[in-house]
């Protein structure tokens, strides 16, 4: 049964615009005016034999010159003294950790250049986010600090040491506060500094405050349990998942290792004992979580209480006070379904919900302890300690600076004038305080208020270490000398309270030496150079005990209603707001990052901007269309944002991510977007992310968006297969439509391949589309960084993107007809598949054949070769590639001042992969399916005298995927694991029915939509 | 020092294993494996000795050869401080001949390895004294005349034959025009010949600038001439073969790979390692150079380089400053190249690309580094696959090896544009 269902990247498309189409006709964005010269009197007129001459004069002429050159002088400037461990052309490779999850940080002559995960690393297991991929880039950003500051001026760490030090004896004589600002920090030897600055200081206090809190969860968990924890998730053992609002697979505390456990439980293993989790989402905006969900409700924020209210209900059989049915009978159905499924679930289930709502919580908590879920996918035992942020904390310190207590506050990783809701008022308040020290690598929001600026290093330059899930400590060690004047603030603060230990090495040292390393039995030197290449010590997990909820709820539905009414937008002009974290960019910390500028947002699939998200059916209601500026204003806040229209958007809601609008972040990141942070509220004694806002068109012209969405059409062509897992159960090979007469033909003799036949397997249901395989490749292969502007005019470099279709899901019922998909009422009900495109190294590839210079040919291990100095540019190859993976470069991005403030200047050219050539203006490029892994793999192999092992050579897109979706291999290999992957009933090649013989196979996606009544 | 021992380090894994096997096999003072011992000999020794010529330390061969305390010798090798120290005399004796500069202790090296060099640099000394300077053959390739320079030649005779030609055409329209006066008998002219003399030879070039066929013949060899120069100047743009750059020291290979056959790799210890080979860093240099020709102002450069004061043998870093050697061999940054791909895996001799390196007191470049010249020897060159279990799993060809067939690296796919341009 092969699918004829309709798919579709954006509404647009779906309604096939007149822009859309005229777009389509063309591969590149600006067509060549062949055709006028053709058919005017371009050919008849005398200039053109006359420039012909000229150019043929001006060629001869640049050729001669050419030849009159003299050799250029190269020079050569060896190691004065070489380090033992470096050996110019080989990598090295040093564990270290980011974000509390242990990495491989790959360097080449000394230079980090791109970041691996550490295959035993408990949260990723080799899989890595996007951010921890382009977190390398940072370390070159010509933005950061190269020296201290100090009131606005340069000045040098001694001075700077002793003006601090005074100005502290001072507050210190006077009994004033300290305060010590950081986002949540949980390295040992950190919280260990920290605590001996306060020894030194009685008057400090160490405040943590996240941007993006979960203060929420911690205190339902004190109120229910008496544990003040963020909780260890296992979504690995929940069969049912149930989430409200929670994006646990592209930004919720720990996503990467979520995606893991997510995909271990859907991917292929699971689906080969025919098992597939189930996943119910309601949320308001579509996030990356819900696009991945098997049943999606769009709700909206002032109903999401209510409706986990209902499925209290539902599964305890009792009624909390107040409690009304969901207005939306559709929802109220799939509350009672999620219900029904959880109880039969019970043990294996799992409800969470992204709220930073106490109450709300608070209630969850009571669910997942009626489910059983305590214990099983929830480990209350072994908290996790990525977040500990304190939101009345924080509040109280921002009275106690306004009350003129403080006289003196240290930022460490935090950014409050940026991200704190208040911000205006903090921003006044801060005046009065008199010693104000950032350790902010960059002179952002805040570090520019301050009088003392310390930049703290880049983590790849520092020593540390973390311990971001209990009983998990990994070690952060340098890999390159500071690259500017920078210390590190542990290193500050250690010099400014006098410690003792001098330097904060011998600090961490010590902190290890005295504990950490008899975790794993280790001691002493060995010990600790045995931690330097292991990179992390474990303790044994403690049993997860369970927990039983008795506390009463009355109380705790009344808060949430009154919440929800609160928030409940309700007349002309009013919609409710909903602000979020999005995957790429995060709180805004990374946001002068153009690797993730770059990336695609993986729903909207928007480059380099935030937006208003609205449902295109309230768009219509209100007259608005894509583009539109409207002012939104909520806590007496207000920015002028741009319209996306985004199918599966609650109607009536507005969704705006965080992390945009920075004014200092650097050069990349400033003007980017609008800032949504003082959107959110404090109530109930944690940060709030809703609210109800007004809403108003301006007359501003419309903006146009740098959306990757439609720029690479199939032209309606099928490229997805998907089924659902009752489909799968009954006959697996239904899903493809397999054997059902396909005739092949040859035109070509076959290739011979002697040795190898590289091939790629990709399973779509592993896939979330979280990007990171697409930061992994740019990295890799020196892959540019274009621009808004020119990813407007469609000309972005990425080998390998994400491409995600929306299909209709309409009661069960596939949509198969134009006529059908004509209700937008559909729009909200969308389902979302997720395709990664790379160039399929097709054994019939279109693209050889039409090179007129024999600049991509085929090679005896069935790559398609790219070969840039033969190119000339014709882009015949871009045309006839029915996949649409070829790249032109329209400039010579990496000498080009136009270029300069993404990755092509000075400092930022240092992260460049040295075994991979930058490409030149005028030249056309793809992926190389990592061919310079592969010779690598290969010259190990004959170096060491053995076959090449299969597994050993990973592209650096599956080497990055935490939920291990790509698989490569040798297909010559009948045991390798892509011989296997491919072997899958439902693998399927794209576009197979061209016959180009692709060398990448997808297996095809399936939903668990079984018993789908929404 | 600090060096020394590095590399030591590096060859103490090849020694314990070599010293676990002496150890087994051998009593204390059983006969060494010479070849094992050159091995040794090569990574520990060449740096201070040579067999037949005294260098920092003295000549091993006569030494080594004259010694017959086998013991002695062993325990002054492996710790010739220990000997000093306890006064013997003996070592004293050499010790002070070479100004009490300390040789280097090698306490890892186990009495089996001793037996081995020793056994070794008898051998070798044997066979040089046996064999006295039989003209050192070097083996190299005689330095192919490249083709520009055929060109060049060519054009050079094809202008001189044009010459010729014209000269001789000359002559004979010269003598055909005399006939042809006499034959019609024209006394006038015969007057005015005489006069001709004395208008000197302008006219007799006008008289050539007449002649059609003649201008046109000319014409034509220019041009042959000046477009096989274009295209041999066009052809050869950015090809350097040839290029002899000054380097900022007068470093000589000639001496030191080829006087002093110091091994390749002692210097560039990429080779076999690493896509670079890499120009040595300058504690290398110093391994020796803190001893031999101080006095040179060749090797002060390297001191002041490294900020080290000869007089106080004290490096003060402050002062360093990296030497700017001049790169001879320029691969476009498109070509992939990797040295221990060739060297290692191949079997490749240095001298097969660099040339007769041993010879030159300053380097140039000896191939053309085109991607022709790469071709064509990826077409004719076997693969080097005896013994390297790599090749098992590529049947068909793992059965032509094993046959004794030859498989060029070209029908391995080695000529396919992404093995070198990616």
């Amino acid at each position: 049964m092969e699918s004829n269902k309709k798919y579709w990247k954006g509404i647009e498309e779906l309604n096939r615009t007149p822009e859309f189409v005229e777009k389509n006709k063309h591969e590149f964005a600006e067509p060549i005016p062949i055709e006028e010269i053709l058919s005017g009197d371009g050919l008849k007129s005398k200039t053109p034999r006359r420039d012909f001459l000229k150019a043929l004069g001006f060629g001869v002429g640049a050729v001669s010159l050419a030849a009159c050159q003299k050799v250029p002088v190269h020079k050569s400037i060896p190691y004065l003294i070489k380090p033992e461990e470096v050996t110019p052309g080989i990598a090295n490779f040093y564990v270290s950790s980011y974000e509390g999850s242990a990495i491989l940080v790959k360097t080449r002559e000394g230079r980090p250049i791109k970041i691996e995960g550490n295959p035993n690393d408990v949260f990723g297991k080799g899989g890595t986010s996007a951010g921890v991929q382009a977190s390398v880039l940072d370390l070159y950003d010509s933005s950061r600090l190269k020296n201290p500051m100090q009131d606005g001026g340069d000045t040098g760490w001694s001075q700077l040491d002793s003006f601090v030090k005074g100005q502290l004896a001072g507050i210190k004589a006077s009994g004033k506060k300290i305060r010590l600002v950081s986002s949540t920090v949980n390295s040992p030897s950190t919280l260990g500094v920290i605590a001996d600055f306060i020894a030194q200081y009685p008057t400090a206090k160490h405040i943590d405050y996240d941007a993006v809190s979960y203060t929420g969860i911690i205190q339902a968990n004190q109120n229910s349990f008496g544990k003040a924890v963020l909780p260890h998730y296992n979504f690995d053992k929940a069969d049912i998942i149930v989430s409200f609002g929670a994006d646990f697979l592209g930004s919720w505390i720990s996503h990467t290792e979520f995606s893991r456990q997510y995909a271990s439980n859907r991917a292929a293993k699971a689906l080969e004992e025919k098992k597939m989790s189930r996943h119910i989402q309601f949320e308001s905006g579509m996030s990356l979580t819900g696009s991945n969900a098997d049943v999606r409700m769009p709700i909206k924020p002032s109903e999401e209480g209510l409706a986990i209210i209902s499925l209290y209900n539902a599964l305890s059989g009792t009624t909390l006070p107040g409690s009304k049915k969901v207005s939306d009978a559709n929802t109220d159905k799939a509350i009672t379904l999620a219900a029904k499924e959880l109880l039969a679930a019970k043990g294996r289930a799992l409800v969470v919900a992204g709220s930073n709502d106490v109450a709300t919580q608070v209630l969850v908590n009571a669910i997942n302890a009626l489910l059983g879920s305590y214990g099983t996918t929830i480990d209350l035992d072994n908290p996790s300690l990525q977040y500990a942020g304190n939101d009345a904390e924080f509040v109280e310190f921002v009275n106690e600076v306004k009350r003129g207590e403080v006289d003196a506050v240290f930022f460490l990783n935090a950014n409050p004038v940026y991200d704190f809701y208040n911000a205006k008022d903090f921003t006044e308040a801060l005046k009065k305080v008199k010693l104000k020290v950032s350790f902010a690598p960059y002179a952002d929001e805040t570090a520019s208020l301050c009088n003392v600026v310390a930049p703290n290093s880049h983590y790849l330059e520092s020593w540390g270490d973390e311990n971001a899930v209990t009983g998990y400590y990994t070690i952060v060690q340098p890999t390159i000398n500071p690259v500017y004047n920078t210390r590190q603030a542990e290193q500050s603060l250690l010099t400014w309270s006098d410690n003792p230990v001098k330097e904060y090495y011998t600090y961490v040292r010590n902190t290890w030496d005295k504990g950490l390393l008899s975790i794993a039995g280790l001691s002493g030197q060995h010990g600790w150079e045995t931690l330097l290449q292991t990179g992390f010590v474990k303790a044994p997990a403690k049993a997860a005990g369970l927990y039983s909820f008795n506390r009463d709820l009355n109380a705790v539905a009344q808060t949430i209603l009154t919440h929800s009414s609160q928030i409940a937008a309700s007349g002309d002009g009013k919609l409710e707001l909903q602000i979020f974290e999005s995957p790429n960019i995060g709180d805004g910390k990374k946001a002068n990052n153009p690797w993730l500028q770059e990336l695609p947002d993986p729903v909207s699939k928007v480059t380099w901007d935030n937006f208003a998200a609205m449902a295109v059916k309230t768009a219509e209601k209100l007259g608005i269309e894509e583009g539109d500026y409207i002012t939104i204003t909520a806590n007496g806040y207000s920015i002028d944002l741009p319209v996306l229209l985004q199918p599966g958007q609650a109607q009536g809601t507005i969704s705006v991510a965080v992390g945009y609008g920075r004014t200092n972040a650097g050069k990349v990141g400033d003007g980017v977007g609008q800032n949504a942070f003082p959107f959110s509220t404090f109530r109930n004694g944690t940060f709030q992310t809703t609210a109800a806002a007004e809403f108003k068109k301006t007359g501003a012209l419309k903006y146009v968006f740098a959306q990757t969405q439609t720029h690479h059409s199939y032209e309606g062509r099928s490229v997805i297969h998907e089924g659902t897992l009752a489909e799968y159960k009954k006959a697996p090979a239904s899903i493809v439509g397999k054997g059902e007469g396909k005739e092949t033909y040859d035109l070509w003799d076959e290739y011979e391949r002697p040795a190898y036949n590289w091939v790629m397997a990709i399973d779509l249901n592993a896939c979330t589309g979280c990007g990171s395989c697409v930061v992994a490749c740019t990295a890799e292969n020196n892959v540019p960084v274009v621009g808004r502007e020119e990813v407007r005019n469609r000309r972005e470099m990425h080998w390998l993107r994400i491409d995600r279709y929306y299909s209709f899901n309409d009661n069960g019922k596939t949509v198969t007809k134009e006529k059908e998909i004509n209700k937008l009422d559909d729009l909200d009900h969308v389902s979302v598949t997720y395709q990664p495109m790379l160039c399929q190294h097709c054994d019939h590839a279109p693209c050889e054949t039409v090179c007129p210079v024999l600049a991509t040919t085929h090679s005896s291990e069935g790559l398609n070769q790219m070969t840039y100095n033969r190119c000339v540019g014709t882009r015949y190859c871009a045309n006839n590639c029915p996949y649409k993976v070829r790249r032109f470069n329209w400039f010579n991005y990496w000498n080009d001042s136009r270029f300069e403030n993404y990755v092509q200047n000075e400092y930022t050219e240092l992260v460049l992969n040295p075994d991979v050539t930058t490409r030149f203006r005028g030249v056309m490029e793809k992926c190389s399916m990592c061919v310079q892994r592969i010779q690598a793999g290969k010259l190990k192999s004959k170096l060491e005298k053995r076959p090449l092992r299969d597994g050993e050579i990973k592209m650096a897109c599956q080497q990055s995927c935490p939920t291990n979706a790509i698989v490569f291999g040798n297909l010559n290999d009948p045991n390798s694991e892509v011989s296997k992957a491919l072997k899958s009933e439902r693998t399927y090649y794209v576009l197979e029915e061209l016959n180009v013989k692709p060398g990448i196979g997808y297996q095809a996606k399936i939903r668990n939509t079984t018993e789908l009544g929404a | 020092m600090r060096n020394i021992s590095l590399i030591l380090k590096q060859f103490s894994r090849t020694v314990l294993l070599v010293a676990g096997f002496a150890a087994m096999g051998f009593t204390a003072h059983a006969q060494g494996d010479a070849a094992k011992g050159e091995a040794l000999f090569k990574a520990n020794c060449t740096a201070c000795h040579k067999i037949d010529v005294r260098m920092t330390g003295p000549a091993l061969g006569p030494a080594i050869s004259s010694e017959t305390d086998d013991k002695w010798l062993t325990h002054w090798i492996q710790n010739n401080q220990a000997l000093i120290a306890a006064k013997d005399p003996k070592a004293l004796k050499i010790y002070n001949e070479y100004n009490q500069a300390g040789m280097n202790v090698f306490t890892n090296l186990s009495d089996g390895d001793v037996a081995n060099i020793i056994a070794y640099v008898r051998d070798d000394w044997k066979k040089m004294q046996t064999a006295p300077a039989a003209g050192g053959a070097t083996g190299a390739a005689a330095a192919e005349s490249g083709p520009s320079d055929m060109l060049i030649f060519g054009l050079i005779g094809v202008i001189v034959i044009a010459l010729i030609v014209i000269l001789v055409l000359n002559r004979v329209v010269g003598t055909l025009e005399k006939l042809l006066l006499k034959k019609q008998n024209l006394p006038e002219e015969e007057v005015e010949e005489e006069e001709v003399v004395k208008v000197d030879r302008l006219a007799t070039l006008k008289k050539i600038a007449k002649n059609k066929k003649l201008v046109f013949f000319i014409i034509l060899c220019g041009t042959i001439a000046m477009g096989s120069w274009a295209w041999v100047t066009m052809w050869n743009t950015n090809v350097h073969q040839g290029y002899q750059p000054e380097q900022p020291i007068k470093y000589s290979h000639e001496l030191h790979a080829g006087v002093m056959k110091i091994n390749c790799q002692y210097c560039h210890s990429g080779a076999y390692k690493s896509k670079n080979a890499s120009i040595p860093s300058l504690n290398v240099c110093m391994n020796c150079h803190k001893v031999v020709k101080t006095e040179s102002p060749e090797i002060h450069k390297i001191y002041d380089a490294l900020g080290y004061d000869p007089a106080t043998q004290k490096y003060d870093s402050t002062k360093a400053k990296p030497i700017q050697w001049v790169r001879i061999h320029n691969l476009p940054d498109f070509a992939y190249f990797n040295h221990s791909q060739h060297t290692k895996v191949g079997g490749i001799e240095c001298q097969r690309c660099h040339g007769p390196i041993q010879t030159m007191k300053q380097v140039y470049q000896y191939s053309p580094l085109t991607m022709k010249w790469c071709i064509q020897c990826h077409k004719r060159t076997g693969v080097n696959g005896k013994g390297n279990a790599y090749y098992e799993n590529m049947v068909s060809i793992h059965d032509r090896i094993k046959k004794g067939e030859k498989v060029t690296e070209a029908e391995m796919g080695g000529t396919e544009c992404a093995k070198c341009h990616y």
